[in-house]
């Protein structure tokens, strides 16, 4: 059929401006996380400057800082982007999805806070992916610095409406009995719980995971959490936390986001 | 016969024993280092020296060009293999350490993460040096700086007023812009970048020669410390109560106000020299009432490279040691004095070689 030119123009205009925001559309489905990653069940808080990122501009940055980032990115080969953005995009239609690594295994919380504000500063991220805690367990840092340090980035964060995902630290069965790994571990999870950020227990997961293989007769995964499946795994964890954050309805009481951020 | 003691070695020494302790994280002794109540730190020092050290070793400008540009690209050659060196013995430190503690976590520190996982691609990073381990970051830095000395020295001997305005340029250039030398295969950059660090590498060069800015410089030294003292004084009051500005309310391009040491930020530079002007009068007073901490400090100086391959391993040592018997400040003490000792008998033996072929 032949339209004048005028006409497919405004059909064009009115396909475009017709559609609705990508967060006024129906949520999607979380993406699914695949049988062999366990069925740990993480947060669901909103991210609700992400969400306004989303609506606004259809695109998130996501800072990933800490320790090695492909462990919670996962896996990306061949010059393809890492999994988590994959799913992400791919679950979110239209989304664009924008990773700054900056993960450097083995930093400890006082220098990773340090190099995030500077980070969040040149890049205006909306979300950080902030994996914590397992380093400053092994340093033996103490418990009280620690907590000062990450509790002061967290707060910063905050007050600059910035969404927070803590990874926390890993498992390994021989750190089960290790008092200062736990006191770590139970450190952060306070610190997440008083300032109401969302935190992937990664221990707990990898934990039960490691149960779960070992109770049906196979060897126990001890290092799921170093492997390229356990990265993996990671990564579609926290794809599906980000999804359900962006999509989850704010609580009465959440900040209201930065427009002009 | 070793040079005798001096303030450009001792100075030296002091960083570099202030890197090996400021390298093992947490340790208790951390907290008596400079850097406590500066913005800089040893790694300014170190390679505000290196160059220093380029100006002696050019001199009056004897040489000719060929055969410096030889000797300056074979000290390049030697750094790098001292890094290639330190690395694959860092690596096997960590995998002794998760052997030994039955911990795969071990494995993560330090950026070695990627060697353990993809080592096909890592290892060409790692001899690329587009893959650095943490805290073994600098000497990839020197190996460029010293790859790169030829053109400083010849921009010194055929124009040199424009040494120094170029390297800022290259400075500012980078700060604003902002870039830096990328790492591969881990997305990330440079912890030092190599545009903006070169400039504190060519201002210890420029103020190294009795010429130009160095002559300028040592006729003015007394009203440059009146300046540099209140620098020094209220740069040590900002880090003591983290008086620092929030980096997101800075105007842009923020690198050029914000503290960040991988960009080598103004703010660091100007403390840095400040830093330098002061206590370069100390040496004279140090040298005549504490000869016992020149002497050794000045050793340490003279043989700078192995003493920094050493301590590197020595900081990763200490960190292991303080992850197996967790520290306190009995293990710390052990650990530092372990780790200086080990440290001072390497620079004496390096010594006590070259002592032995010069008899031979």
């Amino acid at each position: 059929m032949y339209l004048p030119q005028p006409w497919i123009a405004l059909l064009v205009a009115g396909l475009v401006l017709g559609s609705p925001p990508v967060a006024a559309q129906a949520p999607p489905e979380p993406p699914a996380v695949g049988k062999e990653c366990g069925e740990a069940r993480f947060g669901d808080r909103p991210l609700p400057n992400s969400a306004a990122a989303l609506q606004q501009r259809k695109r998130i940055k996501i800072l990933a800082i800490g320790a090695s980032s492909t462990a919670v990115l996962g896996i990306g080969r061949n010059g393809n982007p890492p999994l988590l953005e994959r799913i992400l995009e791919r679950t979110i239609k239209g989304l664009d999805v924008e990773i700054i690594n900056r993960g450097f295994s083995g930093e400890l919380a006082d220098a990773a806070g340090e190099r995030l504000r500077i980070e969040v500063a040149l890049n205006q991220p909306d979300i950080v992916l902030w994996q914590v805690g397992t380093n400053d367990a092994l340093a033996h840092v103490p418990v009280d610095t620690f907590e000062l340090s990450v509790g002061n980035t967290v707060r910063w964060l905050k007050g600059h409406n910035i969404d927070l995902i803590l990874v926390g630290l890993h498992y390994n069965k021989r750190l089960a009995k290790d008092t200062h790994y736990q006191a770590i571990r139970m450190s952060l999870r306070r610190i997440a719980t008083e300032a109401n950020v969302l935190r992937i227990g990664r221990y707990e997961a990898m934990e039960v995971l490691a149960r779960t293989t070992a109770t049906n007769g196979r060897p126990e995964l001890e290092d799921f959490g170093l492997t390229e499946a356990g990265f993996n795994c990671m990564a579609q964890y926290i794809a599906r936390t980000i999804t359900v954050g962006l999509f989850a309805k704010p609580p009465k009481h959440a900040p209201v986001p930065d427009p002009g951020k | 016969m070793p040079r005798e003691a001096n303030a450009v070695d001792f100075w030296r020494g002091f960083a570099l024993v202030s890197i090996f302790i400021n390298h093992v994280p947490g340790i208790y002794y951390e907290r008596l280092t400079h850097r406590n109540l500066s913005i800089s730190d040893s790694a300014e020092l170190f390679v505000f020296l290196a160059g220093w050290s380029l100006g002696l070793l050019v001199g009056g400008g004897r040489n000719g060009a060929a055969p410096l540009a030889f000797r300056l690209g074979g000290r390049s050659v030697q750094i790098y293999a001292a890094h290639i060196l330190i690395s694959g013995l860092a690596l096997a430190l960590l995998a002794g350490a998760a052997h030994l503690m039955e911990n795969s976590l071990i494995l993560e520190w330090h950026n070695a993460a990627a060697f353990f996982q993809e080592p096909a691609r890592t290892q060409m990073g790692i001899v690329l040096l587009t893959h650095q381990l943490g805290y073994f970051d600098i000497l990839p830095l020197y190996v460029v700086l010293m790859l790169v000395a030829p053109a400083f020295v010849i921009i010194d001997r055929f124009a040199r007023p424009l040494l120094v305005p170029l390297s800022l340029v290259l400075y500012f250039a980078s700060l604003t812009v902002p870039f830096t030398a990328p790492t591969w295969p881990v997305e990330g950059n440079w912890f030092f970048n190599p545009f903006t660090w070169q400039a504190i590498f060519v201002l210890g060069f420029a103020l190294s020669r009795d010429e130009g800015l160095g002559r300028f410089v040592r006729s003015n030294i007394t009203w440059i410390r009146y300046v540099a003292a209140p620098i020094v004084f209220v740069a040590a009051i900002l880090v003591w109560f983290n008086w620092f500005p929030d980096p997101t309310k800075l105007p842009e391009p923020r690198l050029l106000f914000l503290n960040g040491k991988s960009f080598l930020t103004p703010m660091r530079l100007i403390q840095f020299l400040a830093l330098a002007a002061v206590f370069s009068a100390a040496y004279p007073a140090i040298a005549r009432f504490l000869p016992w901490l020149t002497e050794p400090l000045s050793l340490l100086g003279r043989n700078s490279l192995n003493v920094f391959c050493v301590g590197s391993l020595l900081s990763l040592s200490g960190q292991i040691v303080r992850s197996l018997y967790e520290g306190s400040f009995v293990v710390d003490t052990i650990v530092v004095i372990a780790g200086v000792g080990l440290l001072w008998l390497t620079a004496w033996m390096s010594e006590w070689r070259q002592r032995l072929g010069q008899q031979s």
